[in-house]
């Protein structure tokens, strides 16, 4: 497999946008790491994505090379059905902006992101690329996940229209630097990671996990995303979008068991399985990207002792 | 959630109030303007692309705070057939989206009562159930020839059903079969079936020719709204509804190809043969709307399809062929 142009060019400009949110700083860093040494990032403040003339001006003006687009209005559940309108307008107009623009201001190629959440509701399991629109989406996020289809098949529009290099990776769940802790609307592994500390600094007897633990879930470590999304912009330049999973499963009682040994919480560990347990599966199919030459380097039991260092450096050092 | 769904009260009984209708020059809007001027609404508000660019967000915003308009009709958008949508991908999805982003976001930013949207059959996946009710939406997959202008319509929809949850904002969709009549587009290599066949018969007439031939059996069913007939439609749901879902607008009368045919051949006045070149391929066996939630609403078609080809055909005279 030769190699692309991306790699070779450690000097051109790249915009990332984004570049603060779990996955964009997690971009940065790679890009870094892998000696990239001309990044072009702005703040909401500074660049305001969904003003249509002021991304115009940007790419005007800076003239990017390579274009990431890891910038979004994210949530969960209780944000996307409390804030539907911005979560679909907000996240269409950054995209129509910025891939616009993009291509008409000389970009050699963008690569667009999305997430898991773009499947339909009951797509078969593992989840492979072809499943997009073949059924009814997961009504808590069909705002965001409309978007982000919308996204795809903007991406594949201009590169059908005008021969334009736009490609689309979506990952699974991920998690790392970065993660949203906050007790209320953090996803399930950082949510357990921060309850067994507070447990554990707190003396607690127990911990209580909603459901019975045995549904299965896919995490990969936002490195790994960073790694998958340079390999992308390097090797891949097809009209289809990737998935980008670790392939690794877990199930949450696993999950739990693991976060709980890593952090160190000495009491007990118990499931109240009168409480809901969600979608039994959710594992995306990346044997795509898998037989492009990619594979995940992080370890679950690694990544997550990483995350919990970084946790205790930043998250729990900062309110003291 | 609760719909609110044919209020008593009509919300247009202000006969002055300030309406924006976007893309009033084109075969959806024509009509609209043509409906609301008979009905007496005396406060239009329209803008050609020329004087308003909807794709410019600054523009539209700027109209917005200028004009403030009570309603909107946003019946503007990039539309085009197979050949377009498969040559353009790209202006499709993105002028499009464009166009709805702004658009819906400066309306209810700049306190418009309420709005509009419009769209087209094409937002069904290829396998929908016939007749297609509004639950068939996002059920599976799309027609691949016109996957862009469908994802941006169906976007659209979204945007204002989220608005209505978020905002508590009065967004609705309608959604209408194919449609006929005046400003269609007569073209002969990129017009829809139907002024197709107008036009041929009409040129065959003319010509003298012994013989129109048409492609396939003729036997698919294929229903069809008269424009103006569309119109009134929308002037109903702006009156009446207030639903999350989108509403399908259809005349429930189907007809196959070979009926339509027969029907454009009388109404022209072409005597020669109709033949058929069952070579060629006959396209999707069926495609009807369920307008079920529209009547149930209330709401029932008035142009017969012989009336509206005659109209149309009249028209047809005046502004094309003399040309």
């Amino acid at each position: 497999m030769k190699s692309g142009s991306f790699m070779s060019e450690k000097s051109a400009k790249i915009f990332v946008a984004g570049h603060r949110g779990l996955v964009g700083s997690a971009i940065v860093r790679k890009l870094h790491d892998q000696g990239f040494t001309h990044l072009v990032l702005r703040t909401h403040s500074e660049l305001d994505l969904t003003s249509q003339s002021d991304v115009e001006s940007f790419f005007a003006t800076e003239k990017p090379v390579y274009v990431i687009l890891a910038a979004a209005k994210v949530g969960g559940i209780h944000a996307n059905n409390t804030y539907p309108a911005d979560f679909i307008g907000v996240n269409l107009q950054i995209q129509t902006n910025v891939i616009h623009s993009a291509y008409k201001h000389g970009v050699k190629k963008l690569l667009f992101l999305g997430s898991s959440c773009i499947y339909p509701k009951f797509a078969p399991q593992p989840i492979p690329e072809s499943a997009l629109l073949t059924g009814p989406l997961e009504p808590t996020n069909e705002w965001y996940a409309i978007a982000k289809i919308a996204g795809i098949k903007m991406c594949q529009a201009y590169r059908l229209q005008h021969q334009w290099d736009a490609i689309s990776g979506m990952p699974t769940n991920l998690y790392g630097q970065n993660d949203n802790f906050h007790p209320e609307n953090s996803h399930v592994l950082p949510a357990l990671m921060r309850r067994f500390h507070e447990a554990k600094a707190n003396n607690a007897d127990e911990v209580v996990v909603w459901g019975s633990g045995s549904p299965l879930r896919e995490f990969l470590h936002v490195d790994d995303l960073a790694d998958a999304c340079v390999f992308l912009m390097d090797q891949y330049s097809g009209f289809e979008h990737v998935n980008v999973g670790s392939g690794v499963e877990v199930t949450i009682k696993e999950l739990a068991e693991l976060v709980k040994e890593v952090v160190g919480f000495k009491g007990k560990l118990v499931w109240d399985c009168t409480k809901p347990d969600g979608t039994p599966r959710k594992l995306m199919d990346n044997s795509k990207l898998a037989s492009l030459g990619w594979t995940p380097k992080i370890s679950l039991k690694d990544g997550l002792s990483q995350t919990y260092e970084w946790y205790l450096e930043n998250v729990v050092q900062k309110k003291q």
